[in-house]
């Protein structure tokens, strides 16, 4: 019997090795980088630029929460120079074990390899309760920071800091990358809250799908009043939906935004009945066809919504 | 480029240790019928872990465990007492509205915590390839406990299964019957966390269906069950590292193609 095992594993070794050696072109001189997320991807790309080979493991159109791991994961994890996560218990349900199988000890927790984005960005609803009735309590915050631009330079500086760590004779390369990144940003920050102004997103009262608004929200003036789903992964009473439906019209609330992982029936249903325009807004870089870097993704955000308000007119 | 097969080996050594004992219950479960006990008392011990963040236990802390723990006991009690009533009503009927009350209650008690239904979530996805060593030495050694507590019982638990009770008493036969739910509902919960419900299932069904298709003697079965569950396990793994595919379906659908192929395999031979 052992025998027949050892025969087993040995061939299971051969056709791995064989595959895997097809697999992998080293990049020659270039820090190995994987992020969990394409947003966390798009910007140290902005920041790494040729020095840097960067990979993701979550697409941006599925849900962080919830990401199937695949054995390629353990490979781009496993030559990694550098982990980047977006932290606050957003990946805590696939990517701690993954790190660990992966045994690579450079991006362990606690490595110089190992980066949580959200250092010194300013995470709202920590510890603390939001809502209005029982509330919900995130003990480390809501990790959804990425959605407000401003957190986008926070992290940046944060990835050029861990990349020059890690290579530092690139450090002055990393630094002009950044301040260009930067400079981009911040006028694309300037462009964005005219253009939401513009279209009377200030002080505009919305419902969400899903408590990943708040960053947004705080961004461009919106008021997240209330979420279709009382409780993460709880589907809504019938209550809840009557009385959303009620304040909705009542609180002349202007837009529904549901996230693209969420089923969007409900939502649609609440929206015709309140008489607001529903927006399936992506969350992420690679969650619409358009979102394709961390810039384009509030660009097409933006015109989403622009165009959700002018009642699907161009 | 051994890394390739050494990150792989955890994961593979968890599926083999799963194969190992579910291919076994799987027997048991075919032979009685109750196919998806495992899902019933899987969300019987969610249901104890709901409790537990209720009361505002993490679903890491301990008390977590104990409670789930003790759900456990609970349904497996539940399922042995429903079985009274098998002569007009299948017990997986029964089974069918355990699972079903279990989840729902669930959803009730999550409505009224603070932290909603994402982490409940976890219990039943699973992450194959996030197996640590420890978590494979822990399955196996519960496995291999189980497994000698099985063995050395063998007698009334494969009359239970085989139906052939007429020497044991009612009572002895609910005890019986109690053990074996509670066992199998402590491997099972231990195995979802690991690799997920349906990889679960997969495990518990598919080799002992192959078994009952290509042989006749329950050693015979049970031999093949084994060998599916492993071949399968090997396979599936490669295949979801060659196509990279998530790997828990992987191995589900490999169990698909093993299922096929053994029909193809019967029918070749009655032909013959």
């Amino acid at each position: 019997m052992m025998r027949r095992f050892g025969g087993l594993f040995r061939f299971a070794g051969a056709v791995i090795l064989a595959v895997a050696e097809v697999g992998t072109a080293h990049a020659g001189g270039r820090l190995h980088v994987v992020t969990t997320t394409q947003d966390l991807a798009s910007i140290a790309m902005e920041i790494g630029g040729d020095r840097i080979a960067v990979e993701t493991l979550a697409k941006g159109y599925q849900d962080p929460h919830f990401v199937d791991a695949k054995p390629s994961y353990l490979l781009k994890l496993r030559k990694a120079d550098l982990f980047i996560q977006v932290g606050r218990e957003l990946e805590v349900g696939w990517a701690p074990g993954l790190i660990n199988n992966a045994r690579n000890k450079h991006i362990q927790p606690g490595a110089s390899g190992f980066l949580d984005a959200s250092t010194n960005v300013n995470i709202l609803e920590v510890g603390g309760r939001v809502g209005r009735e029982q509330g919900d309590v995130h003990p480390l915050g809501n990790p959804h920071y990425w959605l407000n631009p401003e957190n986008g330079i926070a992290m940046a500086a944060n990835i050029r800091d861990a990349l020059s760590r890690l290579a530092p004779t690139d450090a002055s390369y990393f630094q002009e990358r950044y301040t260009a990144f930067e400079g981009r940003l911040r006028a694309k920050i300037g462009e964005w809250k005219k253009s939401a102004a513009a279209m009377g997103l200030t002080g505009m009262k919305v419902v969400t799908y899903h408590r990943s608004w708040p960053y947004f929200a705080e961004a461009f003036g919106l008021e997240v009043v209330d979420y279709v789903e009382p409780r993460p992964g709880v589907p809504p009473a019938p209550r809840h939906v009557q009385e959303l439906t009620a304040a909705m019209k009542a609180q002349r609330v202007g837009l529904l935004i549901v996230e693209p992982y969420f089923d969007p029936k409900l939502s649609q249903q609440i929206a015709r009945n309140a008489g607001v325009p529903m927006l399936v807004l992506p969350p992420s870089v690679g969650a619409a066809p358009a979102a394709t870097d961390y810039i384009r993704l509030f660009d097409t955000q933006l015109d989403l919504i622009r165009r959700a308000l002018a009642g699907g007119k161009p | 480029m051994m890394d390739a097969l050494s990150l792989l080996l955890w994961p593979l050594l968890a599926c083999i240790a799963i194969a190992g004992i579910h291919a076994y219950l799987g027997f048991h479960v075919v032979e009685r019928g109750v196919i998806f006990v495992d899902l019933a008392l899987a969300q019987v011990a969610a249901l104890g872990a709901t409790i537990g963040f209720l009361l505002g236990y993490d679903l890491h802390d301990p008390m977590a465990g104990w409670l789930s723990m003790g759900a456990v006991v609970v349904g497996a009690a539940l399922i042995a007492l429903l079985k009274a009533e098998k002569r007009r009503i299948p017990q997986e009927a029964f089974i069918g509205i355990v699972y079903a009350v279990a989840a729902a209650t669930a959803i009730l008690i999550v409505d009224r915590t603070p932290e909603g239904a994402e982490h409940i979530k976890f219990m039943f996805v699973g992450n194959l390839l996030a197996a640590s060593p420890e978590e494979v030495a822990r399955l196996a050694a519960l496995y291999l406990g189980i497994g000698i507590i099985h063995f050395v019982w063998r007698r009334p638990f494969f009359a239970i299964s085989h139906g052939t009770t007429e020497g044991m008493s009612k009572g002895r036969v609910r005890l019986w019957d109690f053990l074996f739910y509670l066992t199998f509902g402590l491997v099972v919960t231990q195995s979802v966390a690991v690799a997920g419900v349906l990889l679960v299932f997969s495990y518990l069904i598919v080799p002992s269906v192959v078994g009952m298709l290509v042989a006749d003697t329950a050693p015979a079965r049970l031999a093949v069950g084994w060998a599916v569950g492993v071949l399968v396990s090997v396979a599936g793994m490669l295949a979801s590292y060659k196509f990279d595919f998530p790997t828990g379906a992987t191995v589900v659908a490999t169990f698909g193609l093993a299922l096929l192929l053994a029909l193809g395999y019967r029918g070749a031979v009655r032909r013959a």
